[in-house]
């Protein structure tokens, strides 16, 4: 015997496919929807649906978007010369917030990692290597290829990878710096990422 | 630094709490009475690691849901209390009654342990002794742990790597693919070597070679990569070597390049002491190894871990245990467990001596009064 019915467990089911959650936070979340008022459910049914149905991958960045192309691969006040490349959609937004950054951005949609069977056919590299094909003068209008991949051995990777595949294509390759997280003190900092800031020190 | 009081809650079958003096403790007791338990419970206290079990869970009583030990460190006259929570799935640490990520607790308490398991360091395989070394550099050395842990990462991916690339028929087309873990490999890697090689050479200006007479014990640093170019320059080397051996790789479907095949090299009279040396001799030199590892810790903080010796007459001889004991007496706190009451007889003029019953350690009345009569 089910220890709830049917539609119950059902539901607890599929909140147990998202990522983070567990049986536990599954089953609260279940509960606090047979709980919750019929406009708060059919709000939440709703906002399923039309992110389902409005929202696309932007062909040329595949960054998520209603338009296709997204508003910065058409934005016109956007530097054409350089492309940020990032792993995750939620990257790119990390990156816009700083408002100091104009140029196009570029989502992999994840990285490089051999574990979990993700290699460069999974990420989205072919259609960044379409954007930077010259044109018949026989250029490219990108100059610079930022790679703002995670901080990680995965991240580094594919940052590593993307390097060599564009490198010789004559663009300048550059890597975003890593180090100490301002606004912090350094007494907060782990020891790797001091180990990391000494290391990447420069003169000033 | 010493540990004054260890408390223990459904952990194994101990009850009740234990304080320790800052100099010698003898615990001892009958088997399965409970005094190894006592012993592993102080270490795991130190280093969140079991010396008997890769699943600290394993200590839970089995009428419990966690196990809880708690324990009371002084260096100088500053005082802190530990709390280390083990869980089924996890454990926490509390320094003062506050949650602290692992990595901010360990070093509050550093032990070393002189166990049968780690015996393998001078009898077992190449990685019990790099083991021990990079236990050792993380001791002094923090940031260390990072990079190990990141170049086993990438050792992993890259394994995946070559096990797919193995079983397939077109191999070449994998070169570009493993490329960007070997450059990892190489920064790490070289990161990793040079705090062995410094490490080491730590360790040996720190040796006391002949501290048990009998023979003269030498450690080295062997890299995997010796005979194969210079050292000196180990970066370009191992990315040279990495490359050279990229196809015999994929035809193995592993890793066969870097610091993860290093060894420590101990000589007993210039013999390989895991192949050559005798049970003693064996015995000795890790001893030796550990002294210096202290002394290698002092040198940085200027105090020195706890010593833990467990089972103390099954691995050692009555020579060894004198001067042993004679080398750390005015050093290092130091808590060895015993199943023999005569070694508990004769050490205690000079050492706390405790009876462990049933899990729960008693200071031995008995054997406090003959030794004040004395
Ligand atoms: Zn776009």
């Amino acid at each position: 015997m089910l220890d709830y019915a049917e539609p119950v467990t059902k539901l607890i089911d599929e909140f147990k496919r998202l990522p983070g959650i567990g049986h536990k936070s599954a089953q609260r979340l279940a509960f606090h929807v047979l709980k919750a008022p019929q406009e708060e459910t059919d709000r939440l049914i709703e906002a399923i649906r039309e992110v389902k149905e409005k929202i696309v991958f932007c062909s040329t960045c595949n960054n998520l978007t209603d338009v296709d192309p997204c508003r910065y691969c058409s934005g016109h006040s956007r530097d054409r010369s350089v492309i940020c490349v990032v792993e995750e959609p939620y990257n790119l937004v990390a990156i816009e917030k700083t408002r100091e950054y104009h140029g196009l951005y570029h989502v992999l949609h994840g990285a490089l990692s051999p574990i979990r069977g993700i290699g460069p056919e999974e990420l989205r590299i072919k259609n960044l290597l379409e954007r930077l094909r010259p044109n018949e003068s026989g250029e490219s209008s990108v100059k610079e290829i930022i790679l703002a991949t995670n901080p990680n051995t995965e991240g580094e990777a594919t940052a590593n990878y993307l390097a060599r595949l564009l490198k010789p294509l004559g663009f300048r390759i550059t890597r975003i710096a890593m180090g100490l997280p301002v606004g912090s003190d350094l007494e907060y900092a782990d020891e790797v990422t001091m180990h990391k800031a000494l290391a990447n020190r420069h003169e000033i | 630094m010493h540990l004054q009081r260890i408390e223990a809650t459904s952990f194994r079958n101990l009850t009740g709490s234990v304080e320790f003096s800052s100099g010698l403790n003898v615990v001892y007791g009958a088997n399965a009475q409970g005094k190894s338990s006592w012993l592993e419970a102080i270490y795991l206290l130190a280093t969140t690691k079991s010396f008997r079990t890769s699943h600290p869970k394993e200590a839970i009583r089995h009428d419990a849901n966690e196990a809880i030990l708690r324990g009371t460190v002084a260096r100088g006259n500053l005082t802190k209390d530990l709390q280390l929570l083990i869980t089924e799935s996890a454990k926490q640490a509390f320094v003062n009654g506050k949650r602290e990520a692992v990595a901010r607790y360990l070093g509050n308490l550093n032990a070393i342990a002189f166990t049968a398991d780690e015996m393998q360091i001078v009898r077992g395989a190449p990685e019990s002794r790099r083991r021990f070394l990079d236990r050792g550099i993380f001791f002094t050395l923090p940031s260390y742990l990072g990079a190990l842990n990141e170049y086993n990462r990438v050792l992993k991916q890259k394994n995946a790597l070559l096990r797919e690339a193995s079983d397939s028929d077109d191999p070449a087309k994998y070169f570009d693919l493993i490329q960007p873990w070997n450059d990892q490999l190489v920064a790490l890697g070289s990161e990793i070597h040079a705090a062995r090689v410094n490490y080491v050479n730590e360790l040996r200006a720190h040796l006391n070679p002949g501290l048990f007479q009998a023979e003269e014990i030498a450690i080295r640093y062997k890299s995997s990569l010796e005979g194969r170019g210079d050292l000196g320059d180990y970066a370009n080397l191992l990315k040279e070597r990495l490359s050279l051996r990229l196809k015999n790789e994929i035809a193995v479907g592993y890793s066969l390049v870097g610091p993860h095949r290093d060894d420590l090299e101990i000589l007993c009279d210039s013999y390989e002491i895991s192949r050559f040396g005798s049970s003693g001799q064996q015995r000795s030199a890790l001893l030796i190894l550990d002294l210096a590892q202290m002394s290698v810790y002092y040198q940085v903080f200027e105090e020195y871990p706890i010593f833990l010796i467990d089972d103390l007459d099954a691995e050692l001889d009555r020579t060894r245990i004198e001067i042993l004991l004679d080398h750390l007496d005015g050093r290092s706190q130091t808590i060895v467990s015993t199943s023999k009451r005569t070694i508990a007889e004769r050490y205690r003029h000079r050492a706390r001596t405790l009876l462990v019953e049933s899990g729960r350690a008693v200071e031995d009345e008995v054997l406090m009064k003959e030794g004040n009569a004395i």
